[in-house]
This record gives C-alpha cells, structure tokens and sequence, in this order.
C-alpha cells in the first residue's frame, strides 16, 4: 500500500452563525488519500463541499469552527497544532486549494507576483525577491502560462486567465496534496476543458502528489479522478473508485445525481435545474434518521426513525442506506 | 405595509431615535399650551441673565409675610458667597507673610480664616514687596469684611411724599425670611436669556419647531427634485441620463454651500423668509438622493415585472409609479430623513453667516446661535445661549441618523451583521 | 495607455465645463434677481458704508465692471476677463480695498488651515473606520457610536465645544485669530509660535469633523473587503494576517480617495464654519465680514474662489485615483 498523505477521521466543524446558530455544514467525514491517487467529492449545491475543502485544511477561522475528529497530514497528525504551526507548515505546502471563486480570488490591487512573494515569504521568510521570480515565471511557463501575467493585476486579466492564474499560484510551492474546489464551474466550456485539463497536469508533472477535485456534477467526475465520494447535507453518503459509483451507484441520491443533468452555465450554478424533487434540509436542523428521507423514492418509516450510518462493504467502498445494497440495485433495474 | 411597520419598531435603533424624535417633537407641540409667552418677548433688562428663579425683591419686602428662621449656617453662607476664592488665596498670602504657619491655614474653612485674619490683620503693617496698590486692595477687603461680619438688619426707607423727606419704614433682621409660594411675581428662567434679554428656553422650543419646519420643507424640495430627477435618468437612460448626470455631478463638486450663500444673498435679508430660505435649501442639496434614486432605478428596471409591465404597453409615468416607485419607496424615505435632518444644518450654517431668515418674525436654532456668536457667548461663558441650541440640533440629527440606520437594517438584511 | 489617456481626457474636459459652469452661475445668480445688480449692490452698499466718494467711485466701478448697459453675452465676457486679470472690483464694506487685495490676504490662511486638516481628519478617520472594523468587538463598540455622534454635530458646534473646553476653560490655546492680536506679521519666531498656536484649535476642530464621517465610511468598506473571496484565498495559502490586513485596507481606502473628491465641497463648507468660530483670518470670516457688510462683490469672488478651490481638490483626487488604483485602468480599457 503506497504513502497515505492525507486521512480524514470524523472530521465534523460547524458555522456559527452571528444569531448564534450551528450550522454543521461537515458531518462526521472521513477519508483517505494515498499518494498518485486523486479523489472526487460531489453533491449539490450547499451540502458543505466547500466547507469540507476549508475543514480539511485544519485551519480554521470564524464563522467556521472546528468541532471533532483528527487530521493526519502525510503521518502527522495537526488536529492540535497551534494556528499558526498549521499556517506555517500545512497551509499552501503541504496542502494546497484552488478557491471556488477563482474570479474573485486575487486581490485585485495587487500585481500577481507580488502575492505570490507574500505567499513564498509566509512560508520561507529568506528567498529573495529574485529567487521568487526565477521560480514563478519557470513555474507559469511549465504550466503553458506566460510569465508576462506575474506583472499584471488580476483586474487586467481574463476570467479562464484569471482562474489558470490562481491554479498556478496554489501550487507554487509543490503542495503534496491540492483541493480544487469546483475550479471549473463558472467558465465557458473551453476554458472548463482546458482548466480541468491543467489540473490533471499537475498530477502527471509531478508537481502535486494527490489530487481533491470538488464538483457538483457526479458525471464530470468519470475523467478525472480515481474515487468518488458523494456528499449529501453535510455527510458523506457513498464512496467507491469512479468507475463503481458512476456506472453502479447504491445510494438513492448518486443514483438520482447521475440521472440529473445539471447545465454547466454561468451566472445559473446557484439556480438549481437538477432533476431531483425537493430541497436539501436545512443544516440547522438537521433531520433525526436519514437525511435524505424526504426526497427519497424509496422511503420507509424506520428511515426517519434511527439514524443511518455509512454502511462498509468492502475495499473502501461504503453507502449510507438502511436498504440492502441488492435491493437497491435490483429497484434501479426495474426502472429501466 | 403594518408587517413592515411592526418589524421597523422592532429595530432597537430606530426605536430609540424614533423616541429621541418624538420627544423634541412632543415638547414643540406641547411647550406652548402651557407657556404662552411670545417666544420674542424681551423679558428682561441687560442681557444674559443666567438661568434661574428670579424673585422679585420689591414683593418680597412689601408683599409677603415675613417669617423668622433660626438658621445656624445662615451668616457662614452668606459670608462664603461673598468672599470669592481669589480673596481667600490674598488673605492666605498676607497671613503667610505675617508668619501664620501655612499648615495652619485652610482657605476652605470659613469661620477659620475669619478669625485668623480678624486677629493677624493690620493696616499700617508693611510687608515686603507689596505695592501701594496691593496694600489698598487689602484695606478694601478688610472693610468688606467688616460689613460681613455685621449682625445688625437692614434698614427700608421710602421717600414721603408730603414732605419730601426719608422715613425709616421697615427693618430687615438677618434671620428674615420670605415663602417664595408667597411672593406674588416670580419667574422661571430655566435657561435664562439672550443678548436681547428673551427668555431662551421659550425661544429655543419655538426655534426648534421652526428649524424642524425648516428643514421639513427642504428636505420635501430636496427629495421630490432628486427623486423625479433620479427615477428619469435611471429608468430613460441615454440622453436624459447623461444631462440629469451632469447636472448631478456640477452640482455635487460646485459646493451647495456656496450656491445657497450666492442664492440667499441675492435675495436679500428683507425677502428671506423661514420659507424662502428652505427652498433655497431645498433647491441646492437634492443631487445625492438623485444619485442614490437613479442606483436603485437601474437595478430595478429590467426586471421580470417591469418588462411585462413595458409588454403591456403602460406609460412611462405608470411603470415609475407602479412598478418602481413602490420598490424604492423605503430608500426614499430614507434619503429624506437625512435630507431634513441636513436641512436643519444647513439653515443653521446660513444663519451663522447671517444669511438666515429675518430676524424679525421667527427665531430659529441658527439664528439664535448666530447671535450667541455675535455676542461671544461661548468666550464669556455664557453657555446657556449657546449649548442648549447645540444640544437640541445634535439630538435631531443624531436621532434621525439613527432611526435611519435602523431602516436601513429592516430594508436592507445585507448589511444586517 | 491608451486607456488612460481616455480617463484623463475625459476628467479634463470635464474639468473645464465644470469650471465655466461655476463661472455661469456666478454670474447669472445676482442678475436673476430682480432689479438692475449695480444698483442693487449700490443700495445695500449705502448701509454698509459711510464715504459717499466710495459709494460713487464703487458705482461707477462696477457699471464699467458688469457693463450693465450692454447685451448679457457681453456682460459676461466681461466679467470673465475681468476675473482671469484678477479684477474683482472694489470691496464695498473694507474700500478702498479691492476684492483681489482682500481675498489674497486671507486665502492663505484658508490653505494653509484646510488641506491639512482635511487630509490629517481623512487619514486618521481611514485607520479608526480600518481598525473598528477589523477588530469589530470591543473597539467598535467604543469607536463607532463615537463616530457617529461626532458625524452628526455641525461643524461649527464642533468648533464650539473644542473652543469652550480647550481655549476657554483650560487655556490651552488662544480662542481667536490666526496670530496674537498684537503683532504684526514678521519672520520672528515668537510670531511662528503665535501662528502655531493659533492654528491648533481651528485644525483640530476640522480633523474631528472631518473624521466621524470618514471612519464610518472605511468602517463598512472595510467590513466589504474583509469578507472578499480574495481575503479567504490569501489566508488559505497561509499569508501571514498581517499582510491580509494591508491588502484589505488598501483595497478600501483607494474608493475613499473618490468619496473624499465627492465630499471636498461639502468638506470645506464645514471648514469655513470652524475658521468663522475661531475668527481666523481666512475666507470662512471673510465671507461672514462680507455678509454683514452687504459687500456682494466680495461674497461673489470669495465664493467662486471656494469653488475653483474645490474644484480643483476634486479634480487632483479623481486623478490621483485613476493612477493608483489598477481597477480604474481596467474599467477603462474595457
Ligand atoms: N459563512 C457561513 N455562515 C453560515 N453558514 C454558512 C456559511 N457558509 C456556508 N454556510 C452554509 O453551510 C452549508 C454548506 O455550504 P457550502 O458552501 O459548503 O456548500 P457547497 O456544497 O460548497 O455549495 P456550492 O455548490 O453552492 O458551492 C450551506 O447550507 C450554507 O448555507
Ligand atoms: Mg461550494
């Protein structure tokens, strides 16, 4: 078994919100990424992807708040590391993240070399400015992106520019691990290609060891990454290699997810055109038994009696249904 | 509409402006029902009388019964009131010099020093340094003194008429004392009076009312200007845009203090009513609300129920006031309540420059600061003329400001935090 | 380049119909009144003045000055290369002074007192708005209802109360003047003394004013940038905060450098009260001689002084805008 350089344990962190509330936006999540190994997270919109990108950092500032489970980070294990250790050491060197709002991600005041000196300087206070740039441009030229960008600010950039820019700056200094949070959902179809397109590169340069790609299109995920987890309302409800849970999916949802087409446009990610009745429950009050209970085909009454919890069936795969994997499969091929 | 209302009056901030408001307005209404003194009455004679209740002393002493009251601290006060702390640290230096140990000596102790002084002090005594000047001003001190320490009463004489000649009539003893429910003229001067000798507090409240009124009347010009001007430039675009724009911006960088200056002036201080001069408010300041409406407006214009309405062939002024109007009307209001509470500055500031309103029919808060400031009022300490006029002003724009913030926070949940 | 060019042109020409605009309305305001102007000024004038030869000569000065017997067109061409030789005529209530004469001798003063203070009361405003709404609990507490009451007192009430505490009660500073009352201007140092110490109270009145309003702008711009997505980026890559902060301050005190261009008029009226409280030799008390003296040719000068002077304040900060910060080029080249 190779190097396993990021493992989750029940991760669980919460929003407060300023009236006070929780908002558990992660759930209880655990996973495992081994070195050469990229994995997807999918679900729709607001089940708390981006929050599990933030969460998985551990680092954490208000209104989020960490509140259970361990983070090992290549054999070490920062779930009690000071801020400022994790700032430090973790944070853009070891794991890495492409926000999901790459538009809007660079300060745009800012000329893109200067940032990326702020970003060096935090984690090496000695390289010189010098040195920075030598390694930027050889960094942007590497990843088919010209050095003339590193003197621009960000507001004279494109949108796909803007976006390949913020990618390259991520991983500036050769995370072991990137999270890449739905880096492609606001851009035309062209520039999505190519922006997925740079992100795989990345593992096949050598320039990160693992991948997380977060997206709220299950199909999207087929290319890219090797497993899959699906998320719903905070919690993991399915995990499998990409061809398990694409082609054979057990969960409901996935199921539900695969059949959904969702239009990759613009302006529309927050309008919800997926195929799937109902609304996700609302975080605050999560519901007591299955999450999922009420947009479920499926349901039965034990489903909203006892909580569910992420059944293991072997070789990492795992679905969080009370209903026997069989049955599921055998109700899909009823359907046609 | 009484959802909105109700969750207005929830809003801690505009709860209490909205009190801090009522209460100004409250005491304008109400003030004069009971006081039904002329606001512009000269009351009395010499200017700045400090606030208090003034007794009148003829009543006192031919009017009302006279009781005897065995006070003890009667003859240390009314020593302590005459003798002012610069005479205490004279006595103190001269009993320094005379060799009374400085220890021994506490200026604040009345009974004391008198005593100490009746014993050490010596006319003919010459010390070191002092000039003839001081030496009078000693002897000057000590005579006061003297009659201080006197017990006998006070004598009343009145002129006969028959013989021309002064007869004794009446003896005031120390311990002489009149009930003030007696005496049948007093007056209440809470805030005593002007440079002309109006009592202040009746004129303040009329000026508030007036001020209010004024900026009422300015902020109504300000905002219906603005308002018009930014609903056309928003919603037609294009050329009306662009003039209304230029307008806007002209008037924004020209300072609309200067324009109001150039204005009133011209009109001239007989033809400058209280109304003349918040039109001329009105009419330099409505350029923000026109920015502000005009925002709105272009937010507002391609939505889904303004284009239907535009489908269906309704007039321009029908889509403004049916489809746009109802949707800023909350930020309206809002821009008029700053527009009158600025008004309310404004005329201040033009009084101050003696371009107010004429001083003749009505005060207002600028007039009466702008006659503090003639007569120097905050520089004499005189901070009865002075101070209630910034309180009151400071009290209206603050509550409108924060009854503004809090619709802002009822209308606009973004910036709730 | 070509991008900016298009700005700066734009804020020219806008500059210059701005300026003629001013000019117009300096012109036309008097003469929408009724009644002929030179006549109008004359009969106010005879209040403010006892020389009958003064009252003539001003007369005559001013028929030749506003050609009141030609067409307005050339009435106006007049009066504008009048005022460009600086010839603004007599001063009816300090003759045989001339308004030129008048307003050079107290514009500096006006200069000298108000950029300063305007700038210092932005600056600090800018860092207590910047701090309040970084620090939020606590701080905020403290320094934004501080704001907002000094943001809702009239400027002149400002000037009053610093008067009252500072050069009436305490005696820290003189209470009026822009010098000691018995000197006379020289390069002594006791006169520089007297001038700093006479310039206090006025200039801090204006930084106080000028504050409260500039900290509660900063104050929710900041609030803005602090929750920007670039704010979380940089934090994420583990920018120390300390750098986060500087960006989110910049980010939010260059549109103050326009909401300072936006307000310079507005500014400076309430700086003129605070000179008229302290009685300080510039234009505010100017004006206000002005006023009481009838003197329309001197409020008229003096007030489109003002108002090249705003002008000119507003039209330096757009620039300056345009060149530092990058979203104005990219806004232009789009
Ligand atoms: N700052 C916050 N304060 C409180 N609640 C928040 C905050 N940010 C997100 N949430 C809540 O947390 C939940 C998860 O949000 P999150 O942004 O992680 O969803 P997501 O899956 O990334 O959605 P999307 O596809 O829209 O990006 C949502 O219910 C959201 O309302
Ligand atoms: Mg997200």
């Amino acid at each position: 078994m190779s190097r396993v350089l990021l493992e989750v344990n029940e991760l669980t962190t919460n929003y407060i919100t300023r009236f006070r509330e929780n908002v558990y936006a992660v759930d209880h999540v655990s996973l495992k990424v081994e070195e050469g190994r990229s994995l997807g997270i999918a679900g729709e919109s607001g089940c708390g992807k981006s929050t599990l990108a933030l969460s998985l950092m551990g680092y954490y500032f208000a209104p989020l708040h960490y509140s259970g489970g361990e983070i090992i980070v290549d054999g070490q294990n920062i779930t009690g590391m000071a801020p400022d250790d994790v700032r430090k050491t973790i944070l853009g060197n070891e794991i890495s993240y492409i926000p999901q709002a790459a538009m809007n991600a660079l300060n745009p005041t800012q000329k893109v070399i200067h940032f990326i000196e702020d970003v060096i300087q935090a984690h090496h206070p000695e390289t010189t400015k010098k040195e920075i740039y030598e390694l930027a441009s050889e960094r942007f030229e590497l990843l088919g992106l010209s050095p003339k960008v590193l003197q621009k600010y960000s507001v004279e950039l494109s949108g796909g520019m803007k976006q390949r820019t913020v990618i390259a700056t991520s991983v500036i200094l050769s995370p072991k691990v990137l999270i890449a949070d739905e880096p492609s959902s606001a851009l035309d179809v062209t520039s999505q290609k190519m922006v997925i397109k740079m992100v795989m590169d990345l593992m096949e340069k050598g320039i990160i060891k693992a991948l997380i790609f977060i997206t709220h299109e299950l199909p999207l995920l087929y290319h890219v990454t090797d497993d899959i987890m699906v998320m719903y309302a905070g919690q993991i409800v399915e995990k499998g290699t990409v061809d398990e849970v694409i082609f054979d999916p057990i969960h409901p949802y996935s199921k539900a997810l695969m059949g959904s087409i969702i239009v990759p446009e613009a302006g529309l990610r927050d309008v919800k055109l997926t195929a799937i009745p109902g609304t996700p429950p609302n975080l605050k009050k999560p519901p007591s038994g299955c999450r999922f209970a009420d947009r479920c085909k499926f349901v039965m009454p034990e489903c909203r009696a006892v909580s569910v919890n992420l059944r293991d069936i072997g070789e990492g795969r795992a679905y969080r249904c009370i209903i026997p994997e069989e049955d599921l499969r055998k109700a899909y091929k009823n359907e046609g | 509409m009484k959802h909105i209302i109700g969750q207005v009056f929830r809003s801690g901030k505009f709860l209490v402006g909205f009190v801090m408001f009522m209460a100004i307005v409250l005491t304008v209404v109400i003030y004069p029902l009971f006081i039904k003194d002329e606001p512009l009455d000269i009351v009395s004679r010499g200017t700045f009388l400090p606030p208090g209740i003034y007794v009148n002393v003829y009543d006192s002493i031919e009017f009302s019964p006279r009781y005897t009251l065995i006070l003890d601290e009667a003859a240390a006060r009314r020593i302590a009131s005459k003798l002012s702390h610069e005479d205490r640290l004279a006595m103190q230096e001269w009993l320094v010099a005379m060799g009374v140990p400085p220890n021994k000596i506490d200026i604040e102790d009345t009974a004391n020093l008198l005593e100490l002084w009746e014993n050490t002090f010596d006319p003919t005594a010459r010390i070191p340094g002092m000039t003839n000047a001081d030496r009078n001003y000693y002897i000057r001190l000590n005579s006061a003194l003297d009659g201080l320490l006197a017990t006998e009463g006070a004598t009343v004489a009145a002129v006969n008429s028959e013989t021309g000649v002064l007869e004794e009539k009446d003896v005031i003893d120390q311990t002489d004392y009149v009930n003030v429910g007696e005496v049948p003229n007093i007056r209440l001067l809470p805030l005593g009076t002007d440079n002309f000798g109006r009592d202040v507090l009746t004129e303040l409240v009329k000026a508030t009312g007036v001020s209010l009124t004024i900026g009422f009347v300015a902020g109504i010009i300000a905002t219906s200007i603005g308002l018009v001007f930014g609903l056309l430039s928003g919603y037609l675009g294009g050329f009306v845009d662009d003039l209304i724009g230029f307008l806007n911006n002209l008037f924004t960088v020209i300072p609309p203090l200067m324009l109001a200056i150039l204005i009133a002036f011209s009109i001239g201080q007989d033809q400058r009513g209280a109304y003349t001069v918040a039109v001329v408010i009105g009419v330099t300041s409505w350029p923000w609300t026109s920015r502000a409406v005009r925002a709105q407006v272009i937010s507002l214009r391609n939505r889904d129920h303004v284009n239907l309405s535009k489908l269906s062939g309704h007039s321009i002024a029908y889509i403004l006031l049916t489809d746009i109007l109802p949707y800023i009307a909350s930020y309206v209001v809002m821009a008029l309540i700053l527009q009158i509470s600025q008004g309310i500055l404004t005329e201040a500031g033009l009084s101050i420059l003696g371009l107010g309103p004429r001083t003749t029919d009505v005060p207002t808060l600028g007039l009466m600061m702008s006659w503090a400031m003639i007569y120097q009022a905050p520089i004499m300490g005189i901070w009865w003329a002075y101070f209630p006029v910034i309180v009151v002003i400071a009290v209206i724009s603050f509550s409108m400001n924060l009854m503004n913030t809090g619709l802002d926070r009822v209308f606009n949940p973004a910036l709730r935090e | 380049m070509k991008a900016y060019r298009n700005y700066y042109l734009k804020k020219i020409v806008w500059f210059v119909i701005t300026l003629q605009c001013a000019f117009i309305l300096n012109f036309i305001l008097p003469r929408m009144m009724p009644g002929d102007p030179v006549a109008g000024i004359v009969a106010r004038m005879a209040q403010g003045m006892s020389n009958a030869t003064g009252v003539q000569a001003v007369y005559e000065q001013y028929t030749e000055l506003f050609g009141t017997d030609k067409p307005m067109l050339e009435q106006f061409i007049i009066y504008v290369r009048n005022v460009f030789h600086g010839d603004f005529g007599y001063s009816i209530s300090q003759y045989p002074r001339t308004v030129a004469d008048v307003i050079k001798s107290s514009i500096w003063w006006t200069v000298a007192l108000q950029f300063p203070a305007i700038i210092v009361g932005w600056i600090l405003g800018n860092t207590l708005g910047a701090l309040s709404a970084y620090l939020r609990k606590g701080f905020d507490n403290v320094l934004l209802p501080i704001s907002i009451f000094f943001s809702n007192l009239p400027a002149f009430a400002m000037a009053i109360i610093l008067l009252v505490i500072f050069g009436v009660s305490l005696k820290w500073a003189p209470t009026s003047g822009g010098y000691g009352f018995d000197m006379i201007p020289n390069n002594s140092w006791e006169f520089v003394w007297s001038v700093i110490v006479h310039y206090q109270l006025p200039f801090w009145a204006i930084v106080l004013i000028t504050i409260g309003g500039q900290a509660i702008g900063m104050r929710s711009m900041a609030i803005y940038e602090l929750n920007a997505d670039y704010v979380k980026y940089a934090r994420f890559l583990g920018v120390k905060d300390r750098k986060i902060i500087m960006y989110v301050f910049r980010n939010a005190m260059l549109p103050q450098i326009t909401g300072l261009a936006q307000s310079i008029g507005t500014m400076v009226g309430g700086a003129l009260f605070a000179e008229i409280i302290f009685s300080y030799p510039g234009l505010g008390s100017t004006i206000l001689t002005a006023v009481r003296g009838g003197d329309y040719p001197l409020i008229s000068a003096t007030t489109l002084i003002i108002t090249i002077m705003s002008l000119v304040a507003f039209f330096v900060l757009e620039i300056l805008y345009g060149l530092i910060d990058p979203r104005i080029k990219a806004a232009q080249s789009e």
